[in-house]
């Protein structure tokens, strides 16, 4: 073969293989700016399309005109601007070095000097009010209340429903506690490093009458420097409580992966999960309770009548000591198998009626090889598509939605639905019948699939993603939209980076 | 251009060698962690932190494996184009192939461990490709012909 001709094809040969590669790598990446109503598909669920001009417009630069030309702006879902606050908490965000509970240094994030920030306590039906002042965060912060189905301006995503607050600004949420139980606050700016050096903390509501349990304990757990902590303390917290008194544990996960909780040297009941109180829930022994990424259990422990003590083991790294000093319980051996929430406590008929849905959704979960923004990797898919052709779910006010929930990635996933609380209905085929599982925070191990069903009754625009935020930042993030309602918010690299 | 080729082929052989040595540093780094009485759970292992020092070792083998030996392998397949080597292109083919079913198999090693099995066993056969394919580059491109051959083409 002559000379010239080989060369003529080996540079075909060369184009032919960059040619399609150099294609991929153009259409991966994002725009300066945009809407997240501008993003991926709209994905009706087999219900009616929405009828207003307003709305999904689909990644085409020439509808961008027509944002805003129809429907609400979620500016205004926000609470009664006329009511008077009843708690007031001013929180302000530094980015410092600190020093935990526990002496170790941090160079991260307070909230008012502190890490985790301080805990926000409202009774059921109060007006909670927060003003969050950016003393010296130069990447911007907002406060997304985890678990809360707050108005849809008060959720806290920079980019859809809020501009980040720049250092020097300060932002006020007000919403109404209107869910008993126990939840977290943490920024969604820049949320998978910021979160992760502290810009969070706890959040508990708590019935209008007298509490039932004697003793009430809040554990939010959160890795500081790889190393577990318990409020910011590390090792063994002691929490006070005598023979005989009952104990309410409340476990808040705060970091990225599943946590496995068991109690050494008492059984113990599982009363709550994301907020939600277990229908009869039965004694437990020998068995973990499995805490996903951002999610929440309490547990209630009856302490011994002999004096002894118990202890609430985080993962097997940190522990939460019931009974004061005089304890020396032994640390129990990480039990093998799990309490199946799918099974757990007595049914009680749900508070809505899942069997008919407007709305049938898919969230399947894959991975694949591609560009990601210009960089090449093995990113996350949300059925088939890479971010930003992600679905945008869209529902109309008032529609019963299921959703399958499907992992065929590899890794866990603990997702994460804002605004909302779902029923969860089965899991790889099996149906629910236990007490009602209704989740904000599920725990999707590779290879599972869950049908949930929730109804939507929260207007907005609200983030459907993976809370194990690196995921979330790698474009495993969907949105549910309301037909009728905009956001004139964009994320971009200058100002709103929600993950 | 030869020259270029045996490099990038070497250059590869010895991205396996960081491969096998940074997971192998990682994994005796995480026994002695839990040893002196750390624990390794996934919400730590997500948390992003330095839990211990080897853990880098897990970083490197993710960076060196999923984006480094790929890239320089599909830069080896171009060179070999253009670069004269006896069956260049198909050597630099079969090592890109066995990069591929690499990174496939280390991904699939996530969910059933037989596949971590065979990535490591695949590893020893890239290796082989690598150098194998370098060596070929170090071969003249003819043999070598006797004196009264080549006084003919001389003439």
């Amino acid at each position: 073969m002559s000379s010239r001709l080989r060369l003529v094809l080996a540079c075909l040969a060369t184009a032919a293989l960059l040619a399609p590669l150099t294609w991929f790598w153009t259409t991966s990446l994002l725009p300066e700016e945009y809407s997240v109503m501008d993003m991926g598909y709209a994905d009706y669920g087999g219900g009616p399309a929405a009828e207003l001009q307003g709305g999904h417009t689909g990644m085409d630069p020439g509808t961008h005109a027509e944002m805003g030309a129809g429907g609400t702006s979620i500016v205004a879902l926000t609470a009664d601007q006329e009511r008077r606050a009843d708690v007031k908490v001013h929180l302000r965000a530094e980015k410092r070095e600190f020093e935990l509970a526990s002496g170790r240094e941090v160079d991260g994030y307070t909230l008012n000097g502190d890490s985790p920030g301080p805990v926000i306590r409202a009774k059921q039906g109060q007006l909670v009010e927060v003003r969050l002042d950016n003393e010296s965060v130069p990447e911007g912060i907002t406060l997304h209340w985890h678990g809360l189905d707050v108005p849809n301006a008060m959720d806290g995503v920079a980019g859809v429903t809020q501009d980040a607050v720049l250092e020097g600004d300060s932002f006020t949420y007000r919403f109404v506690a209107e869910q008993v139980g126990t939840y977290w606050y943490h920024t969604h700016q820049v949320s998978h490093e910021l979160v992760r050096r502290g810009l969070l903390g706890g959040l508990v509501v708590t019935p209008r009458g007298d509490d039932p349990a004697d003793v009430d304990a809040l554990a939010v757990v959160h890795h500081y420097g790889g190393h577990r902590t318990i409020n910011g303390d590390e090792g063994d917290v002691s929490v006070a409580a005598a023979s005989g008194e009952t104990v309410r544990v409340r476990v808040v996960n705060t970091d990225n992966g599943p946590m496995p909780v068991w109690v050494s040297g008492s059984p113990f009941r599982v009363l709550a999960v994301d907020g939600t109180e277990v229908n009869e829930p039965t004694m437990v022994n020998g068995e973990s309770v499995l805490v996903t990424a951002g999610g929440r259990a309490d547990l209630e422990i009856a302490m011994p009548d002999d004096g002894s003590g118990a202890r609430v083991e985080m993962g097997g790294s940190a522990a939460m000591v019931l009974g004061g000093s005089r304890t020396d319980v032994p640390q129990a051996d990480a039990p093998e198998t799990f309490v199946d929430l799918l099974s757990y406590g007595s049914p009680t008929p749900p508070d809505f009626d899942p069997s008919n849905p407007a709305r049938s959704f898919e969230y399947v979960i894959g991975r694949r090889p591609g560009f990601l923004d210009g960089r090449p990797g093995l990113w996350w898919t949300i059925n088939g598509h890479m971010y930003p052709n992600v679905p945008m779910y869209m529902v109309s006010e008032g529609d019963v939605v299921k959703m399958r929930i499907e992992n065929n990635s590899g890794e866990v996933h603990p997702m994460h639905l804002h605004g909302h609380h779902a029923l969860v209905l089965s899991r790889d085929g099996v149906e629910a019948t236990g007490s009602p599982w209704v989740v904000d925070s599920l725990n999707v191990a590779d290879g599972e699939s869950y049908d949930i069903a929730f109804v939507a009754d929260n207007p907005g625009v609200w983030m459907d993603h993976c809370h194990n935020l690196p995921h979330a930042a790698e474009g495993l993030v969907a949105h549910l939209m309301y037909a009728g309602y905009t956001t004139p918010y964009m994320i971009g690299r200058s100002q709103n980076e929600p993950e | 251009m030869k020259s270029v080729y045996r490099v990038l082929a070497y250059l590869i052989a010895l991205g396996v060698v960081v491969q096998a040595a940074s997971m192998v540093y990682a994994i005796a780094g995480l026994g002695i962690w839990v040893d002196e009485g750390g624990t390794f759970d996934k919400a730590a292992f997500e948390s992003d932190e330095t839990l211990f020092p080897e853990v880098v070792g897990f970083m490197i083998h993710g960076m060196n494996g999923m984006m480094l030996i790929p890239l320089l392998a599909l830069i080896f397949l171009i060179v070999s184009f253009f670069a004269k080597v006896p069956g260049g292109v198909k050597w630099a083919a079969l090592v890109l192939l066995a990069v591929v079913v690499q990174v496939t198999l280390g991904i699939f090693g996530h969910e059933n461990a037989i596949f971590g099995a065979l990535h490591g066993v695949n590893a020893l056969l890239l290796f082989s490709l690598a150098v194998t394919a370098g060596m070929r580059a170090n071969r003249p491109a003819t043999t070598p012909v006797s004196s009264s051959e080549s006084e003919r083409e001389l003439v």
